[in-house]
This record gives structure tokens, sequence and C-alpha cells, in this order.
């Protein structure tokens, strides 16, 4: 087919013959994609989750020089002030509410543009303390396999041992030998009550309030007659133990010693300790970012 | 401009391929046409899902069974984890029943759980719930944030005793569960989250502890004193910012459709 070049009408129908080569066309074919491809840009860009430009978002009631005032602050701060829902709000509870909030919004900003997180001790707390955070909610957010959970479990089982408990009592001799003994005649099968007390071993008092917690009979004792405590089994007596001018013996009646939990019992503690140590090395992790990341010049005499 | 030489080419190729690059641009046009139509619809849906009354929703025949489909798809993938596909949690790992009408905090109230779900619980979202722990009085320190005084394991023993006794159970020691009483008004201190009425406080999360329902456990001897001596601060994380907020609007509704399926099944 001829088409005679400078016919309008011919040249239009030519346009839209693909078998014939055109380069009007392809141009204009060009120019259309390119701005089909702005226009899909532009929508994209401008209406992208968190992108406020084209009006409120419907999750906003209102924006603040491009900072939202969110839909469920307003709604949570209508129900603290008035203790109403939405729909119960009356319009001049809304109206309080929102301009309350949005005076709140500028003044927030306000600070910024004058720098008080610079001046004041409370506003810099505040902002690390919102930082340290904003670590903690997302490492809450961690849900872990289970695998993991058990792998963390089993690198950290004396996490999940409940605290030990004790029965014993501790006597208080007047002397090393008498201590020694009555720690011999308990050795060798008499009862510890009256071999203590044919010796005039009395309890000192600081355990007679029968089972304890190992924190507990800590407190009660000190930390050195409770470190050899802990050590004893039931029915064992200690050796006489000098402490504080005072002899004791230590005599077990009963001792569980903690036992690491199974993992489906300490589960819920596997896995808030598993957030909490993602929280501490994400921390860490922060910390490593923003030091290498700022730029830091210590004077000279300070370094 | 060079001319490229004019092709010829076979007059019935022409003659079905003329017509081809207008129905092309027409099936573009409506393509996108389709793309805008459902992209706008879309956006109607969620801004009035997201404007409407959350507590209303549920009886908006127009949103709810959108929500619903739309809040059980995120309800499967981001909370069934912890509290089942079926929401009735776990008294293995003390996670809550979210079928039943037992509520730890609030109403059940679908703006209610909204909050829960963008801020948490213990999340450490400082908008999210975190008033009280239970405290871990077989520790040396039960309470980080007050002083509250360790308990022993007899004092233990009898608070046991007598919260077994109050939820129905028989057989415990009638002096055990008595001094219980006494160490729940009194030092224990446990009146003072979980009520003089022993029925718990939904404004700070202390559960009922008379209605015979356990958060972790069974209610045995020794469930009740390990929960006593360990304590329980379930941790709900929050969503703000991980959820789009239509999805955050949406869970919160079916999950309050759990609620509300119990008492009309």
């Amino acid at each position: 087919m001829n088409l005679p070049a400078g016919e309008t009408q011919a040249n239009l129908r030519k346009w839209w013959q693909p078998g014939l080569h055109d380069e009007r066309r392809s141009l204009l074919l060009c120019a259309v994609a390119a701005v089909l491809g702005l226009i899909i840009a532009g929508v994209g860009l401008f209406s992208a989750r968190g992108t406020r430009i084209a009006g409120v978002p419907p999750e906003d009631v209102a924006v603040v020089n491009q900072s939202p005032i969110l839909l469920s602050d307003y709604v949570a701060q209508l129900q603290a002030l008035y203790t109403v829902s939405l729909s119960e709000a009356t319009p001049a509870q809304k109206r309080a509410t929102l301009n309350s909030m949005i005076r709140e919004e500028l003044y927030v900003q306000r600070g910024i543009e004058l720098g008080l997180q610079n001046d004041f001790i409370e506003v810099r707390n505040s902002l690390v303390n919102a930082v340290e955070a904003q670590q903690e909610i997302d490492g809450n957010a961690t849900v872990p396999t289970e695998q993991e959970l058990r792998d963390f479990y089993q690198n950290h089982l004396q996490n999940f041992q409940p605290e030990g408990l004790m029965t014993l009592t501790d006597f208080v001799a007047l002397d090393l030998a008498s201590a020694q003994r009555a720690v011999t005649a308990v050795r060798s099968g008499k009862d510890p009550a009256s071999a203590m007390a044919a010796e005039g071993l009395k309890s000192s008092g600081a355990t007679d309030d029968g089972e304890e917690f190992y924190f507990a009979a800590e407190q009660h004792l000190g930390a050195r007659l409770y470190f050899i405590a802990k050590r004893l089994h039931d029915g064992q007596v200690s050796d006489p133990i000098a402490d504080g001018g005072r002899v004791h013996v230590l005599a077990m009646q009963h001792n569980h010693q903690p036992v690491p939990e199974d993992f489906s019992q300490a589960r819920d503690r596997v896995l808030a300790d598993f957030r909490t140590d993602k929280i501490a090395r994400m921390r860490a992790g922060t910390d490593r970012f923003l030091r290498e990341r700022a730029d830091v010049q210590i004077a000279k005499a300070f370094r | 401009m060079t001319l490229v030489p004019q092709q010829r080419v076979p007059s019935g190729y022409l003659r079905s391929t003329r017509r081809r690059p207008i129905y092309v641009l027409i099936a573009v046009v409506l393509l996108l046409t389709m793309v805008v139509a459902i992209t706008v619809t879309k956006r109607r849906e969620r801004t009035a899902l997201l404007q409407a009354d959350a507590d209303r929703i549920l009886d908006d025949p127009r949103l709810a069974p959108k929500a619903l489909v739309q809040g059980r798809r995120v309800f499967l993938a981001h909370c069934a984890n912890c509290h089942g596909a079926d929401g009735r949690g776990s008294t293995a790992t003390g996670t809550p029943d979210l079928t039943d009408q037992d509520f730890l905090y609030g109403t059940g109230r679908s703006s209610e759980i909204e909050l829960i779900v963008l801020h948490g619980i213990r999340s450490k979202d400082d908008k999210g719930w975190d008033l009280a722990w239970m405290p871990a009085y077989g520790q040396a320190v039960p309470y980080a944030r007050s002083k509250l005084p360790a308990l022993s394991p007899t004092e233990i023993g009898q608070l046991t005793s007598f919260l077994r006794t109050i939820n129905g159970a028989t057989g415990e020691d009638p002096a055990s569960v008595s001094a219980g009483s006494a160490l729940y008004e009194g030092h224990g201190g446990c009146w003072d989250c979980h009520g003089r009425d022993v029925q718990g406080d939904t404004a700070i999360g202390a559960p009922n502890l008379r209605d015979g329902k356990w958060l972790r456990g069974d209610g045995s001897r020794r469930d009740i004193s390990r929960i006593i001596r360990e304590g329980l601060h379930g941790v709900s994380p929050a969503f703000r910012g991980r959820l789009d907020p239509a999805d955050a609007r949406a869970v919160a509704v079916y999950t309050a459709s759990l609620h509300a399926r119990k008492d009309n099944p």
C-alpha cells in the first residue's frame, strides 16, 4: 500500500498501521509511555504509606506540618478525657480534644526548632529513653522459631532453674572443742538435736523459720556460712566454723538444690530471656553504628 | 528527519492488523480503568474501616464481613503464633484465651483491643499497657518497681491453699487457708492488684483469682505456687509501624468478634 507523503489523512492512517515504520508514531508512543510512567511514579510517590502530601490519610485525624496526629491516639484521648467512644463524643468534645492535640504537636515542633534537647535534662532523658524503648519494642516483637528457643534454653540452662530450698539449723557452740565433739557424735549416728544439746550447742535462731529459699538463707546466715550450707546434703552436719567471733555448726535437714526446669515448663521465661538477650545485642549494635556514623571530635586534653 | 522507505506488506496482513493497535489501546485503557477502579474502591473501603467507630464495626453489615476476613488473615499471620489459630491461647505458656469473657485488660471492645494491637502490653511502647507485673515472691527482689517482701516457701504454700480453696478445691489445711487469707490481705500485698474481693482489676491487667480460670497452669498446687514464686508478666508486642493501620483495626475487630462469638454461637 502506497501512502503519498503530505496527505494528513493518509499520514494519520499510516500511524496506526503496524506493518509500516513511522518515526513520529514511535516518538508519540514513547512520549505517551513516558507520561504514563511519570503518572504512575507520581501516584506511587505521593500516595505511598506514610506520605502526607495529598490531604489527610484516613488513619490520621490531622496533619500538622507533615506530622500526623493518629486517629487511634485521638480516640484514646477522647476516651481518657471524657470516657466516650468516637461516635459517643459530642462535637464540642471532639473539637476540644483535637485542638489540644494540635497544640501539643505544635509545641513539640517548636521545641525541636528551639533545640530544647540541648537545654533541658528532662527532654534529653526522654529522648534517650524513647530511643532505647524503640529498641525494646523491636526486640519484643521478635518471634523466634521453636528451635531457636530450644537452642537458647540449652545454652542458658542455669537461668531456668528455680531458687533452691533448704531447711537447716545453725548451731552455735561455746568453743571449738565442744563443737567438734558434737559433730563427731552426729557423724557417728547420733540424733543431731540431742548431740548438739549434749555439748551445749544452741540454735542461733537465724534459720528457725523452717524451709527457706537459698537467697533468704544467704541473708540469714551470711555469705560464708551459706556457701558451706548449700554444699551439705540431707542429714549432714558441717565441720565447726569459726565466724564472727562464734563457732557454728550447720545441720542440714533438707537441701533441694536447684534443677533446671523442662523446656516446656520454662518456655515463657526462655522466650522472655531470648528477647532480652536480643535487645541487648541490638542496643550494642546501635551504639556501635551511631559511634561509627558520628563525627566525634574530642579535645586533645580529654583524649 | 530521514524517512524510511515505505515497505510493502501483504494486503491480507494489513486487513487483519489494521485495527489491532486500537484494540490494544482500548484493552490498555480498560485495564488501567479497572486498576484505578479497584484501587479507588479499596481506598474507600480502607477509609471507611479506619474512620468508623471501631466499637460499631461488628454491627455494621457493610463493614463487618470484610473487616472479619481481613482481620482473620492478619490474626493468622501475626497473633496465632502465641494465641493459636483459634485464639484460645495456652495455659502452658500463660497466653490468654481470646475467646472467653474473662478479660485481663479492658472489656473486650474493639477500640481497646486496637490499642493493644498497636501499642502492646509491657512492650515498652509508651502508649501500651504496663501498669503492673505479677511479682516473683520467691526471689530476693520480688518486684523491681516498688518494695515488696519476699515470701517464704511456707507462706507461698499458705497463699496457694487459700487460692485453691476459694476456687472450690477441698482438702486444704484450714489453718493454712486462714494464714493464706491473712497474707493475701496483709503483707503479701496481693489485694493491692487483685482486689479485696479477689476478682482482679482489668484496669491494670490483674486477673480474677476466684473464677476457676487460670492464665497459666490448671490451678494445681504446683502451678499456683510456681506463679507466686516466679511471677508472671506476659508481653504482647506493639505492632505500630509494623501493621497497616487498617490491618490493626481489622484484627482488633476480628478479635472482638471471637469474644462475642462465645455469647452467640
